[in-house]
């Protein structure tokens, strides 16, 4: 076996450390005790079907929703409670399912606003040579509005205005969605490079081979609950998964 | 009627319209960055009346001097007035529309009641202006300073925040927050600082007005209701939330209330601004550049 994870392996230092977290929605627990950790560099994939909590467990890092019991450690801070643009400023940037871009706004703009954290300073564009390398079609797009963009560029978009905040840690709630498939590789592909230039991932997802593969370990979730964890090799080859997930 | 008398008419109603234009572009830029109707906004500009007197009285300048004081003053007045009382109406659980509404109709009320009180209800006028009671001859046509005044401050606003939603940062942030408030955090943007200062904004548009109104109009605390009544008739024929919609519009009810004012006896001269509000209502209920 290689060494996948350097959590595993010892070497590497918690980025982000999740402990016991619990929210609810009106009453009705959505996640429930969920504990997990990711490493500086690593990717981690959340699965689960739907309405297991993995978006939950998103926001509620995220600081858009509220969580009613537990800690969200990052980077040695607690942030759980603090508003949402704190936690961004802190370095957690996060792309919901459905993107949140500023639909009338053009490319150039949303991206612009992605990078309000650093207005005023001279290298503030700085993270826009990534951006291009990354999605080379959002250079041709600039003066279009986001409405205007396919699924896909949408996606690619949303990934870097949040890459504009410089994150230390990018979590990304199901990618992959309402994109043709010949993208869905692009933005697997895409995830990566971002991950080998730095960036912490937390990914959720439901296409759980494409994950598994660029993934270094991963958590199941079930009714709001973490039900199983470990490498992305000892998920993938787990018989109760293979049988649930990937129809094997 | 003449050419002249015609021209008269024309220009007056202009130059009356650019200053209800800068009235209620502060009522529109702060329901389209946040669903809001402000129904104390006439009582921003009752304030902004009297911040000039009192400005006039307290150093014997020109008040015209005293007018970016006045809209300094008046950011503040708004962006307090957010943090103060607005900001808690729109956590309300239930009957959010509702809330909103009586929330800044009572900061209507309170504000009307504490000029009665600390104010007394006597009407006050600034005599001091060098602007004051001169007119302008031009060919045969009678503009008064003031008004001309008015419109130059009006035109140079709308060109400042033209440029300041175009180009700056601050603009994006107000757009984007009109476009997607539950999103800004995404890129570490505090919603409650962007509403707070687009409600300064708004005030300080008003308060621009008000400065300039205050050397020509009576002032006393209920001043705010007649300008306001037509300030929301401005929004409406402007499209609700269109800054710039409410530019032309503002223009469009100065035009309609000074020909009406030409044909019918005076008391009757909003009646044609009101039935342009019905006529809105009716034919176009989003306004001309509305987009509800």
């Amino acid at each position: 076996m290689t060494p996948s994870s350097p959590l595993i392996w010892g070497t590497a230092t918690v980025l982000l450390d999740v402990k016991g977290l619990s929210t609810a929605y009106q009453g009705l627990i959505a996640i429930s005790d969920i504990s997990l950790n990711v490493a500086e560099g690593e990717i981690v994939v959340v699965a689960g079907a739907n309405g297991a909590g993995k978006s939950t467990l998103l926001k509620s890092i995220s600081g858009m929703e509220v969580p009613q019991k537990g800690e969200v450690i990052f980077a040695g801070s607690p942030i759980q409670g603090m508003a949402g643009h704190k936690i961004t400023a802190a370095g957690i940037a996060y792309v919901p399912e459905n993107k949140r871009l500023f639909p009338r706004l053009s490319v150039e703009d949303n991206l612009r606003v992605g990078s309000y954290l650093y207005r005023g300073r001279p290298d503030r564009y700085a993270p826009l040579d990534k951006v291009f390398t990354l999605f080379p079609r959002l250079k041709e797009r600039l003066t279009q509005r986001a409405e205007t963009l396919s699924g896909g560029e949408q996606q690619m978009l949303a990934i870097s205005r949040a890459l504009m905040t410089r994150p230390r840690l990018l979590m990304l709630d199901e990618p992959s969605q309402g994109i043709m498939p010949k993208l869905v590789d692009e933005i697997f592909e895409a995830v990566k490079a971002v991950r080998d230039s730095g960036v912490t991932i937390l990914l959720v997802e439901q296409r759980l081979v494409e994950s598994l593969e660029i993934a270094d370990r991963a958590y199941v979730l079930q009714t709001g609950r973490v039900t199983l964890q470990g490498t992305a090799k000892e998920i993938a080859d787990n018989p109760e998964v293979r049988k649930a997930y990937l129809g094997i | 009627m003449t050419a002249q008398a015609l021209l008269q008419v024309l220009v007056s109603g202009l130059l009356m319209g650019l200053l209800y234009a800068l009235i209620a572009a502060g009522l529109s830029l702060i329901f389209g960055l946040m669903d809001v109707v402000n129904f104390a906004h006439g009582e921003f500009l009752m304030l902004a009346m009297y911040a000039t007197f009192g400005f006039v009285f307290a150093t014997h300048l020109d008040p015209v001097i005293g007018i970016p004081l006045v809209a300094a003053l008046l950011f503040i007045v708004g962006a307090f007035c957010y943090a103060a009382v607005v900001r808690y109406a729109m956590r309300a659980k239930a009957n959010i529309g509702m809330v909103q509404i009586f929330s800044t109709f009572g900061l209507a009320i309170f504000l009307q009641g504490a000029a009665q009180y600390f104010l007394t209800p006597d009407y006050r006028s600034i005599q001091a202006s060098w602007f004051g009671d001169k007119t302008l001859n031009l060919a045969g046509v009678f503009l008064p300073w003031p008004q001309i005044l008015g419109g130059l401050v009006s035109v140079m606003a709308f060109g400042a925040l033209y440029l300041l939603i175009a180009r700056t940062d601050l603009g994006k942030a107000l757009e984007a927050t009109r476009e997607d408030q539950g999103a800004v955090a995404l890129v570490g943007i505090d919603k409650n600082r962007v509403f707070a200062i687009g409600w300064g904004l708004g005030a300080a548009l008003v308060g621009l007005a008000g400065g300039v109104l205050a050397i020509f109009y009576y002032i006393h605390p209920q001043v705010g209701a007649a300008f306001g009544g037509i300030a929301y008739v401005t929004v409406a024929l402007g499209g609700f939330g269109s800054v710039f919609g409410a530019l032309v519009a503002g223009v469009i009810v100065g035009l309609v209330e000074a020909v009406t004012a030409s044909i019918l006896p005076p008391a009757l001269k909003n009646i044609g601004i009101y039935a342009l509000y019905l006529g809105v209502l009716f034919f176009r209920p989003s306004g001309l550049f509305g987009k509800l």
